[in-house]
């Protein structure tokens, strides 16, 4: 065997080698720096309380967290950090909604986990998540009513909505003079090799169903087949599906999309930016989406648990998510508080009747959603 | 995204490793040296006790993580929902192949994606040959820096690589503002970016030197003495390459054909990134279900689909070339 020989298989073992030891570096679990741990097992204190008094939070301990990427940063649990510096916090990485079901389905050992709208009905149906003690929630006062019910299943509170945000069509005033004022723009062949749909079936059926006025928690299947054909024959409008925030605003900002689904986080950071795009009130009414936190069934943090929840509710926590990821909060005195020019245009601040005029994020059955996306996935996949 | 890259990467890798260790056992040295070895036995366990000593932590990681895994795909393939425990026992159902079979554009799609998987595998290896020839034969001392060199941009991110190739073909890439300064066009070719052959360009530029690692491979081994011979017998240079050189290197060059053919067929991270709306790939779809839909069941046979016909693909490949016979 020559030398080179002997470097050529060398080098390929190494090259091989590199990438799956990058790959498999970062870990799942994360521990935020900064949270000196203290050991002590939260379960060894006494419990004992008076029976007329609320139970007793415990001051130390470790409480777990799937969340998404980003949201492991102190910023989004600072009030939490303050008021329980000894209890040390993990995080746990969900990668997207079904990546978070399909790890709490699997009996993941998360005291909380963050799911969206659309998604909540799974884990009430498998018995994944315990009900919310609202009692125990000093903050629950300030949350609006119509975000406390997209929390409910079957009448009760098994979810904290937190975090949440428009969609509509978002678009280039430069290249669109004329304004947008209907969902069907994302399928008007004017702006043909210029549109940008999300990829996501759910969110497809949710354009057709407001373009055809169809109502989208009794979709039949010919309306699916409908929808179907319709987005098929949009595709070659379209010039990609984005599947992140970041590379719409890229496309947009770079002139080659000028009319997008979008989430007002996007509209927002282009406004930061000085791109010329203005953000649809679609005559259907704009879409809402909302982010929940549950607790895990049988968790033996419950106390803790509910103690993040009601923190992650407070003022400086909600500030930080409206201030840092530009979405909304679901503590009225925070969006109250808004004096950002820009984001006050992101969210409407400014139009009381803004919120009466959109339509929330159903939950799906388990059966809508299989439908929904295997009807995108044939889009997708047709000639 | 950065995650799927990881898992498509490395996946790739081990592939692309199993194949070119296979390719390396096929050469007729490793077989005189194994036939030799397995003759006398050595030291207190044996030659056959310290063989499965040393495999047996491969075979144990292969099982673990390479077969059981696919057992488990294949047993939720015919599993009707993810209702109910991971693990819990359900009556086996077809629907999940009814489905794929009913939705027509998905076995269509793969035929698409198989195609392309082979346009790629063809163009790569014909590229990467030349290049392991040189290296291999006319770039003499400095063929270590050579491979160096050609090895250096895998060690920034697969998605680094990829993106830099959007920055290329984009409307205001370095091609289209070219172009556009050199007067050949007035407007940005939108052609470039978001289609099939933004798709295909870009996976040939990421495998090719990966292919050429075989080739180089089989070269090496290529005895000088041979060609001497040949060119005593009256053999001109191209008859001698053809009739010695390639022959020789023909093992390397199937084992690159296939370790490319067969994760490309599989690729998702690519379309994404550069296929835009009309560019999906089969391992688009079967990435949807998992991560988007938590649709496994459907996921899993879409996925089984894949594995059963690209594996008689290349069995019929394997049957149609006899590889065994190249090397005698």
């Amino acid at each position: 065997m020559s030398r080179l020989d002997r470097l050529a298989r060398l080098l390929g073992l190494l090259a091989a080698l590199s990438i799956v030891f990058a790959c498999a570096a970062p870990a799942t679990t994360t521990q935020p720096t900064g949270t000196a741990a203290p050991t002590e097992a939260a379960t060894d204190e006494p419990t004992e309380e008076a029976p007329t008094e609320a139970p007793t939070v415990p001051s130390t301990g470790t409480l777990t967290v799937l969340d998404w990427a980003g949201y492991d940063a102190e910023d989004f649990w600072v009030d939490f950090k303050e008021a329980y510096p000894d209890v040390t916090v993990n995080f746990e990485i969900g990668a997207s909604d079904a990546d978070i079901y399909a790890k709490m389905a699997a009996g993941d050992q998360a005291d909380i986990f963050h799911p969206y709208t659309g998604w909540l009905h799974f884990y009430v149906d498998e018995g994944l998540v315990e009900e919310i003690d609202t009692s125990r929630l000093s903050n629950w006062d300030k949350v609006p009513d119509h975000f406390k019910e997209i929390g409910q299943i079957d009448g009760k509170q098994y979810f904290v909505p937190w975090d949440w945000g428009f969609t509509s069509v978002l678009y280039r005033t430069d290249k669109v003079p004329g304004g947008i004022d209907s969902w069907a723009a994302l399928f008007d062949p004017a702006y043909s090799g210029h549109i940008s749909m999300w990829d996501d079936g759910p969110g497809a059926v949710t354009v057709s169903s407001y373009v055809h006025g169809w109502d989208e928690t009794a979709i039949t299947p010919e309306q699916l087949e409908e929808a179907k054909q319709e987005w098929i024959a949009q595709r070659e409008h379209n010039l990609f599906y984005w599947a992140g925030e970041p590379e719409l605003v890229e496309g947009m900002a770079g002139g080659d999309v000028w009319v997008a689904y979008a989430w007002q986080g996007a509209y927002a950071t282009l406004l930061g930016q000085d791109v010329p795009v203005a953000y649809a009130d679609p005559k259907e009414g704009r879409n809402s989406w909302v982010g929940v936190y549950g607790i895990r069934k049988g968790t033996p943090n419950y106390e803790l648990a509910l103690a993040m929840l009601d923190s992650k509710l407070a003022q400086a926590t909600g500030e930080n998510v409206v201030n840092l990821f530009y979405y909304g909060h679901a503590n009225e005195d925070v969006m109250g508080g808004i004096t950002d020019a820009t984001l006050k245009e992101a969210f409407s601040i400014d139009d009381p009747g803004i919120l009466d005029r959109t339509n929330f994020t159903p939950n799906l059955t388990a059966e809508q959603r299989d439908a929904w996306t295997a009807m995108w996935a044939e889009v997708k996949a047709a000639p | 995204v950065d995650g799927h890259v990881g898992g498509s990467e490395s996946r790739a890798l081990t592939r692309a490793a199993e194949a070119a260790a296979s390719a390396l056992n096929a050469s007729p040295r490793r077989r005189r040296l194994g036939r030799a070895g397995r003759g006398t036995a050595s030291g207190a366990l044996g030659r056959g006790g310290a063989f499965w000593l040393l495999s047996l932590p491969p075979v144990v990681w292969l099982a673990l993580f390479f077969v059981a895994p696919l057992a488990l795909m294949a047993a939720f393939s015919f599993r009707a929902d993810l209702r109910g425990g991971l693990l819990r026992p359900f009556a086996p159902t077809l629907v999940h192949y009814e489905q794929v079979f009913e939705a027509a554009s998905y076995v269509r799609l793969l035929g698409v994606s198989i195609l392309m998987a082979l346009i790629v595998a063809v163009v790569v290896t014909a590229l990467a040959y030349p290049l392991a020839y040189f290296l291999a034969f006319k770039a003499g001392r400095r063929a270590t820096l050579y491979l160096v060199l050609l090895l250096v941009p895998f060690w920034t991110s697969y998605l680094l690589r990829v993106m830099a190739w959007k920055f290329m073909l984009g409307s205001e890439g370095a091609i289209n503002s070219l172009l556009i300064f050199l007067g050949v066009i007035d407007e940005p070719l939108a052609a470039l970016l978001y289609n099939r052959g933004a798709v295909v360009v870009t996976l040939i530029y990421v495998w090719i030197p990966f292919a050429a690692l075989p080739i180089l491979a089989a070269l090496s081994r290529v005895e000088p003495s041979l060609l001497e011979a040949a060119a005593d017998l009256g053999g001109d240079p191209p008859s001698q390459f053809l009739r010695v050189t390639l022959p020789l290197s023909m093992p390397g060059l199937l084992a690159a054909f296939f370790l490319v053919f067969i994760p490309t067929v599989g690729e998702y991270v690519t379309p994404i990134l550069v296929g835009g709306s009309a560019g999906s790939m089969y391992g688009n779809i079967i990435q949807d279900f998992f991560t988007k839909a938590g649709n496994w069941p459907l996921g899993s046979a879409l996925a089984m689909v894949m594995l059963a016909i690209t594996l008689a693909l290349v069995l019929v490949a394997v049957r149609a070339i006899q590889p065994q016979r190249l090397v005698r």
